[in-house]
């Protein structure tokens, strides 16, 4: 935060106030629910959400005000300004009872379908039943039933019947991404959550948020879906590498002591989903929808054995050829990957130094009808660390004609290349090729020495984003024995280089 | 029009000319002091004045909730650099209320000269006027009574000559009850769903378009003439001292002569049901009152005895005068039908934003027409006062309340026959209201 932010703080007005006879300050025009929370009391609550507009419909922050004239007063925390010796009380009886009757009236058209619904394990109505109604519904009369299964999009189920019309979804559409691409519909009892008719969610890239913003089970992923139960997973915190913002993600996978070996083994090792970490300087609570999918992108066919010209080759025999061609290199060139960490690419440096001269190359390139950059998160570059990488190394220069020297001196007599996205046709003629890359590709084979390696989710490490932000990312997977963390390769061949160089 | 003119003692600011085919023009409404308070107002009169004038008239709101219109028009600060919007709320939709469809079908100018004179009063350059969709006459002499505004030079630049200037947009709804509610008219005049906003803040300081804004019914605005053409000191003069001026009430149900009626407030109540209005068709008893609109609570035939027209009587009575949609209801109705249609009605225009509401009103009908079908438990009482009781105050607009105190007025005042129906699985009255048929005594003669 700059010297200004902070000063400007500091100017706020401060007012005096209590919560439960428990003396606090707030901020002039905070309400009560901000307050609270600033001062470490959750306020319960469905519909609010601290960064979309208060539309105080699902009646369950309820709180009373002490009044001079002893008469009960209460109003919804989340839209009641604090004033100045205000005493908010959260647990009187009569705040107990309306909150327990919000409950009832919630949970009387809900299915309560708990055991079959995805969203069991994680869900604000099961926690707030507990926690305020823990009593069996009052109601003898059928419940009204409502649309099951509505697709919202290719990537959103809607359960009407679950739903509580805390209006998030909404809001988030109409606030936050801009699509304005869901509304409600109808009154009373039959309101329902529609899209739009004249916008498409399919085209929200940051559609899925609503499916973590949902308090209920009514919004579940397509993807999720009868997929896992969440208390069989567990998160690791980690960078979505989609673009140069570097959002920050929570990966959810099998927790350790859930991985059985009586499952699929794909199963123990899957991205099962992945979710927004709040990171108020990065992303604050959103991702987009590609970090959503990381999975497809990490899970695309692996290249797990090591090979010399196709041949397959153990790992440490592949290592030692690498290391005496480096070695024996003339002139030798180094193609750098852009999804390095930070600690990868400063072993390369360090392995490498000026003695091999080394050129970024971007490793992905935005794919047809992607987006490349928008008003809210997403960056042009889709290539997480490029930034930490341009300050060791210059670009891949453009190719001016066809021909194969142009990028690279043509007296280059080895390339080597880490990772992806690099076109094989730029290799000068006669040139070996020592070949780092984590997937399956139809180039590998064609390396003099190929050498499998991890990917984020089987390491840990930094990226440095476009404005300079360092996140970290740790691993969630075990890396298999045939293949190498790019690290120690980078250590491996850079001893074969000094014992040679120097000679 | 089918209202007949009525031989009610007291003042009368609006009914108190023929009514005929031509008795709503322009012209004919310039013989009856037409448009001469706004020429006072705007001629003679500071902005602040008008305001002043009308607080001191103690003018109360005819809507329903009789807040004073001049304390009203005074939050709205003059000179903010922020446009103000002033809003005829001429959605009329609590059940057995059309007392605004007969102004605006009557006398559609007088209110459109309050609009522009309180538009003066607040300064604004627009002002709205949002119609029941429902409305044919009332909406063709309100278009009507706009255009022969604009052409006379009562509305648009320059208003009669003076600086002032003013545009009227008159826009219809489409149908829900609850966009009678300010906030949530406000919504539906800027193209959203209709649903109601909560407060703070206030409607007068962030009101359409996040502007302050004054939402007025159309009987409170048709009364601003009257105050500036008499002035506050005459204007009170008419009615009792808490409650100034006159009502207009709109009666059906069971009653003789159903219509509208000007009422002087302070008029006895039961002078106006049994004489005024002829007392209940084919000389049944009164059974009970619903005051104003089935928002309001219900009050037996004795609770209105010694009780005036007026709104202190009326809380004091244990009710509110509310809208004037007064409703009759003769012996022999049953009550838990009764209360069955009413919570249909809130069920339907629930507009299903907040919880208690949106769940409770349709809980509420399931329970009554349970009940009604034979199939009542001896605890479905209670848990219609348990619903009834969390939604008291609890909603964001008082929809939710109102059918809230409708039912438990009910159930208050007529629990045994609740019980009887739960306990016989029938009515008490068997539902069976004999009204005789104007058209069988006709066919009776025919045969003869």
């Amino acid at each position: 935060m700059s010297e200004t932010a902070v000063a400007s703080v500091t100017v706020k007005k401060m007012l005096d106030f209590a919560i439960d006879g428990v003396a606090m300050q707030a901020e002039d025009g905070q309400t009560v629910i901000q307050a609270a929370r600033a001062n470490g009391v959750n306020i319960p609550h469905f519909c609010w959400h601290p960064q979309l507009s208060v539309p105080g419909n699902c009646r369950i922050c309820m709180v009373e005000i002490e009044q001079e004239s002893g008469d009960p007063w209460f109003d919804i925390a989340c839209n009641m300004p604090v004033t100045a010796g205000m005493h908010v009380l959260t647990n009187t009886e009569m705040i107990k009872t309306l909150r327990q009757d919000t409950m009832q009236f919630i949970t009387l058209n809900h299915p309560v379908d708990c055991g079959i619904c995805n969203k069991s394990g994680e869900c604000m109505l099961q926690d707030y039943h507990y926690e305020l109604n823990g009593a069996a519904s009052r109601s003898r009369d059928p419940k009204t039933h409502a649309t099951k299964f509505f697709p919202l999009s290719d990537r959103i189920m809607l359960d009407n019947e679950r739903c509580i019309m805390c209006t998030l979804c909404v809001r988030f559409t109409n606030e936050v991404s801009g699509s304005k691409a869901l509304g409600a519909v109808n009154r009373g009892d039959h309101a329902l959550i529609r899209p739009a008719e004249d916008a498409d969610f399919n085209l929200d890239v940051y559609s899925d948020n609503v499916i973590d913003l949902c308090p209920v089970g009514a919004l579940l992923s397509t993807e999720l879906l009868d997929h896992a139960r969440v208390w069989y997973l567990e998160s690791t915190r980690s960078v979505c590498p989609g673009c140069e913002r570097g959002c920050s993600i929570d990966v959810w996978h099998r927790k350790h002591e859930w991985r059985l070996s009586a499952l699929d083994p794909q199963m123990n090792t899957r991205i099962d989903r992945v979710t927004p970490h709040e990171n108020p300087e990065v992303n604050g609570l959103w991702v987009c929808n590609k970090a959503r999918d990381l999975a497809h992108l990490f899970e695309r066919p692996r290249a797990e054995q090591a090979m010399q010209r196709g041949v397959a080759a153990d790992l440490a025999v592949a290592m030692t050829t690498a290391a005496q061609l480096i070695g024996t290199a003339r002139k030798p060139v180094a193609i750098v990957s852009s999804w390095g960490s930070n600690e990868e690419l400063s072993a390369f440096h360090a392995a490498f130094g000026a003695k091999v001269p080394g050129f970024v190359k971007a490793d992905h390139l935005p794919i047809a009808g992607e987006i490349i950059e928008d008003h809210l998160l997403i960056k042009p570059d889709k290539n997480p660390n490029r930034k930490a990488a341009l300050a060791l190394y210059p670009a891949l220069p453009e190719r001016v004609s066809d021909a194969r020297s142009d990028a690279l001196p043509a007296d280059t007599d080895l390339v080597l290349v880490w990772g992806e996205g690099f076109d094989s046709a730029l290799i000068p003629a006669g040139a070996k090729v020592i070949r780092l890359n984590s997937y399956a590709h139809a180039d590998n084979a064609g390396a003099d020495v190929f050498i499998p390696i991890s990917v984020q989710t089987e390491r840990s490490g930094h990226y440095t984003n476009f404005a300079g932000v360092v996140t970290a990312f740790t691993a969630c997977f075990p890396v298999k024995p045939s293949i190498a963390h790019a690290e120690a390769v980078f250590a491996a061949l850079a001893a074969g280089l000094t014992a040679e160089l120097s000679a | 029009m089918s209202t007949v003119a009525t031989e009610l003692s007291g003042t009368k600011f609006f009914m108190n000319f023929p009514v005929t085919d031509t008795s709503h023009t322009l012209a004919e409404y310039r013989t009856r002091f037409g448009y001469q308070a706004l020429e006072k107002a705007l001629r003679e009169m500071s902005p602040t004045d008008v305001t002043k004038e009308v607080a001191a008239a103690g003018l109360l709101g005819h809507g329903g909730a009789a807040f004073p219109a001049g304390r009203k028009w005074g939050v709205v600060k003059l000179g903010d650099g922020e446009p103000h919007y002033v809003c005829m709320n001429a959605d009329e939709g609590e059940p057995g209320t059309f007392k605004d469809r007969w102004l605006m079908e009557c006398v559609p100018h007088m209110a459109l000269e309050g609009l522009i004179i309180g538009s003066y009063a607040l300064q604004g350059r627009h002002a709205f006027i949002y119609i029941r969709g429902e409305f044919d006459l009332a909406y063709r002499r309100m278009a009507e009574a706009i255009e022969e505004a604009y052409a006379a030079g009562l509305l648009g630049e320059n208003i009669l000559g003076t600086e002032y200037s003013l545009d009227v947009v008159l826009y219809r709804g489409a149908g829900s009850y609850v966009c009678g509610e300010a906030s949530a008219m406000l919504a539906s005049l800027e193209g959203k769903k209709g649903w109601p906003r909560n407060r703070p803040p206030r409607l007068t300081v962030k009101g359409l378009y996040q502007k302050p804004t004054v939402v007025n019914n159309v009987e409170t605005l048709a009364n601003v003439p009257v105050i500036l053409r008499l002035g506050a000191v005459e204007f009170k003069k008419v009615g009792t001292p808490k409650s100034p001026g006159t009502q207009m009430i709109s009666i059906s149900g069971h009653i003789a002569k159903p219509g509208v009626y000007e009422v002087e407030y302070g008029y006895s109540w039961t002078k106006f049901i049994y004489e005024d209005c002829g007392g209940m068709q084919n000389g049944k008893a009164l059974k009970c009152i619903i005051p104003g609109g089935v928002s309001t609570k219900i009050l037996n035939a004795s609770e209105i005895e010694g009780v005036t027209l007026d709104h202190n009587s009326a809380v004091a009575a244990g009710s509110q005068l509310g809208s004037g949609g007064m409703m009759a209801v003769a012996e022999g109705t049953c009550m838990v039908r009764l209360a069955q249609v009413i919570q249909r009605f809130y069920h339907h225009e629930s507009c299903g934003q907040c919880t208690p509401c949106r769940e409770g009103m349709g809980w509420m009908e399931r329970i009554l027409n349970r009940i009604v079908a034979g199939g009542g438990r001896p605890e479905d009482i209670d848990r219609l006062y348990q619903i009834s009781q969390a939604n008291d105050g609890t909603t964001i607009c008082s929809l939710g309340d109102s059918a809230g105190y409708a039912c438990s007025a009910i159930m208050d005042h007529y629990r045994e026959e609740f019980e009887y129906y739960i306990t016989h699985k029938r009515s008490m009255y068997d539902g069976n209201l004999t009204v005789e048929d104007p058209f069988a005594s006709a066919l009776v003669g025919v045969a003869s």
